[in-house]
Parts: structure tokens; sequence; C-alpha cells
């Protein structure tokens, strides 16, 4: 593979997203090694943008890992192809690596309900060992809500997303949660936890203007950047994937 | 006489361009079909020109079965924000859709792109046609912030534009304030040339 600039720049110790917008928005792209909650309703954009993040930095020599929960694997490359964005030839070299946390929990032997203690470590070792083997930069998690659903308490879900996020971080592994959340309402997660854990927050949402639903994206928080808080309109087409664009105000 | 009217619309467009960055035609709902074709004939005619024509008036497909060499011609890229509302799509391979003329944001993301698609180098030029249409199914509050952002983004990235804004008996406030935006207004009248 032909060596080039790498996305990630390090002399200002920043990821670039790829999205032109956001990252300028973000004042040059995520301060390498945070973990970001993308938070968003069923359809807001989430598993686009997270993959989109992910192939650009795999375009640029970052190793990246997608883990589901969610969707099965055949589901979520049948959703992709769609995007020009998606290349299916860094899935087949390993440069973009997509993993189904439901099969890993299995071959745990992990309650596929509820973790106790000891599965979360156990869970959480696994995380780290596969981000460490593959040398990854960029990690997803999709999504957060559904892992945090099997833990059983505040406590185990704080500690969990803290522990992983520290391990990433001192692997500068840059690592994107999506984080579902009913449609229309002002909340960043399920269980009032993640949001404080994590380091950033994209909000995906929607207004309505004249019966139409206009998709939006919102910087509510990112440690270490100078970054703007204006909501965007946000735009998913196979040919670009995201964009942003001003919100006009007299909506 | 039609001929005279077209090719001295025509003339007027080209010298206005040449001098202004962005420029309002007011003209009468009758004259609407000479203008265009001035506007299309200048087009077909530049090769070396990029334009990208967005229209709220006409579907595509009317507007390349009136004028066929637009849907092969390499200079132009068409948005059309009405013929998905109204259930129509030709697919053609120099115009995207938008869903509706609502979708403003969306619309102002499809001109820039598709800019990026034609040559950068040629001398760039934008066709809204028309601020009347779009204040038709938007707030003419939101139309003007929406231009204002439009036309300094144009002028940012030396694009010409051409708005075009149909003349209504009493033509509202709205109106005025969008045309008076641009740097030349010309004002189509039957006997103007």
């Amino acid at each position: 593979m032909q060596k080039e600039e790498s996305l990630m720049d390090d002399d200002k110790g920043l990821c670039i997203t790829g999205i032109e917008e956001l990252d300028i928005q973000l004042g040059g792209g995520i301060p390498t090694g945070s973990t970001v909650l993308v938070v968003g309703s069923s359809g807001s954009g989430k598993t686009t943008l997270c993959m989109q993040y992910l192939i650009n930095g795999a375009k640029k020599g970052e190793r990246g890992v997608f883990f589901t929960i969610t969707e099965p694997l055949f589901k979520l490359t049948k959703n992709m192809e769609g995007f020009d964005f998606y290349d299916k030839k860094l899935i087949e070299s390993g440069m973009v690596n997509l993993i189904d946390l439901r099969i890993i929990s299995e071959r745990l032997g992990l309650d596929t309900e509820k973790y106790t203690v000891e599965d979360a470590s156990a869970l959480l070792d696994i995380l780290r060992d596969i981000a460490e083997e593959l040398n990854v930069k960029r990690l997803i998690i999709d999504s957060i809500t559904a892992l945090c659903y099997r833990l059983q308490t505040p406590e185990m879900i704080r500690d969990f997303i803290f522990k992983l996020g520290s391990s990433l971080a001192a692997m500068k592994c840059t690592t994107l949660l999506t984080s579902e959340v009913p449609p229309r309402e002002f909340k960043y997660s399920q269980y009032g936890i993640e949001e404080f854990i994590s380091d950033g927050i994209f909000f995906l949402g929607d207004v309505e203007r004249k019966g139409d639903l206009i998709r939006t994206f919102q910087l509510v928080k990112m440690r270490g950047a100078n970054h703007s808080r204006v909501k965007s309109a946000m735009s998913i087409s196979s040919k670009n994937g995201i964009e942003l664009a001003p919100l006009l105000k007299s909506s | 006489m039609a001929n005279v009217l077209i090719d001295g619309l025509k003339e007027r467009i080209s010298n206005a361009i040449k001098m202004n960055q962005s420029i309002g035609v007011v003209l009468p709902g009758n004259n609407y079909s000479d203008l265009t074709q001035a506007i299309f004939e200048r087009i077909h005619s530049s090769p070396e020109e990029a334009w990208v024509y967005v229209t709220v008036t006409k579907p595509y497909e009317n507007l390349t079965r009136q004028f066929q060499y637009l849907s092969t011609d390499k200079n132009i890229k068409f948005i059309d924000c009405i013929s998905r509302a109204a259930g129509i799509s030709k697919e053609g391979t120099n115009v995207i859709y938008i869903e509706s003329p609502t979708m403003l944001e969306k619309l102002g993301l499809e001109i820039m792109n598709n800019f990026k698609d034609l040559d950068p180098n040629a001398d760039k030029f934008l066709v809204i046609d028309s601020l009347s249409n779009l204040i038709i199914y938007n707030d003419p509050v939101i139309v003007t912030e929406f231009f204002y952002h439009l036309i300094n983004k144009t002028r940012a990235r030396d694009i010409h534009t051409i708005s075009l804004a149909i003349e209504e008996e009493g033509m509202s406030q709205h109106i005025n304030r969008l045309i008076y935006l641009n740097d030349k207004i010309l004002k189509v009248r039957d006997s103007f040339i």
C-alpha cells in the first residue's frame, strides 16, 4: 500500500474525520484518543456517520474496527454498499474490520441478556485485545446502548465505558459509540451516564419544516477542542455520504 | 420579432454577467419562455463555460423536451427541485433531483457539489429559476436567508449568478429585497431592447 500522509495529524494530535464541515466545526478533527458519543434516534444517520469516519481513516492508512451489536454483519454491509465512500477492498484487506459483538459474547460464554461484573471484564479485555492486536486507530461500537442494556447497574456502565475509553486512549485510538435515544427527546443516552464519561457528543436530530423532516447535526461537546456549537443541516446521499451545511435559522 | 427579442436578451445577459458577479432579472410572466430560451442558447453556444441551472419552475423533463440539446450538453448540470414533489423523475446524466423545494440547505449543498463535477478551470455560472417560485414553497424570510448565504458563497468562489424573478402586479417586498441583493438588475420588457 502506498504510504500516504496519515489523516491523523500528529503535530496537532487530531483525528480527521474526513467529513469536511465536521472537521471545520471540530477545529481540525477529533482530539486523538477521545471517546465520542454519537447520539440519535432511529434512522438519524449514526451508523452511516461512523462507517464513513472509519472508511475515511482506512483510506489514509489507519486501521479501524466496527463492533456491531444491533445489526447483523450481512445487513450492515448490504446497507453500506449503496454509498460511494464504501470500499469493499478495505474490508478484504483488513484495514476495516467488521465484528459482530454478539458472536464474541457467545464464544466467551457470556449470558446474552445480562452481564455480570466478570462478564463485563472479560468483554472489556477482548475489546482491548482486538484493538491492540489489530493496531486499530479508529473504533466504533454500534450501539453502546445495546451493550449497556446488558450491564446491570449504572456503576457497571460507568466503569465499563471509563475503562474502555482509557485503554483505547492509551493506544491513541479514537472511538465513536452510538447512543440510541427516542425521537424528538433532548437526551443523550438511555441511561444518563454515557455522556458524562465521553469526551465528545455528536447529536443527530431533525427539525420539521412545512411537514418535511430535515436532518440536523450538532456538536454538543468535545473536550480539548475549540469547537463550534452551531446546529447544521445534515444530508446523507449515496454519492457524497454525510454532508453538513448551516441550518437556516428562520425555520 | 421573437428572434430579435431572444438575441437581444442573450446579448444583454452576456454583457451583464461579464461586468457583474450577480444579476437579477425581473421579467413579466409572458416573457419567461423567451428569457429561458435566451439563457439556454447562451449555454449551448458556450461549451467552455460551466453552468448549474436550478429549476423550481419547470421540470427537467419539460425543459429537455423543449430544448433537446440540454440533455446531452456537457457544460450544464440541472438541479430539479419540483419534479420529485410532483411525483415525476426522468433520469438523466446531467440532472439531480431535490425531494422538495423546502430543502434549501440540501439545495445549497448540491449547487456547490455540482460545480465540483464541472471543469474547475471554466468560468462558472449559476441560474436560479426562480426566486418567485422558491417563495411559493417557502416562507419569504427563509428564502431571503438562503439567498444571502448563497450569494456570499458564490461570490467567494467566483461563481456568477443569474436570479430570475417573475414580475407581478405589486411585486412583493420580499422579492424586491431579494432581487436587489444582486449587483445588477435587468428588467425585461417586450420592447426593452
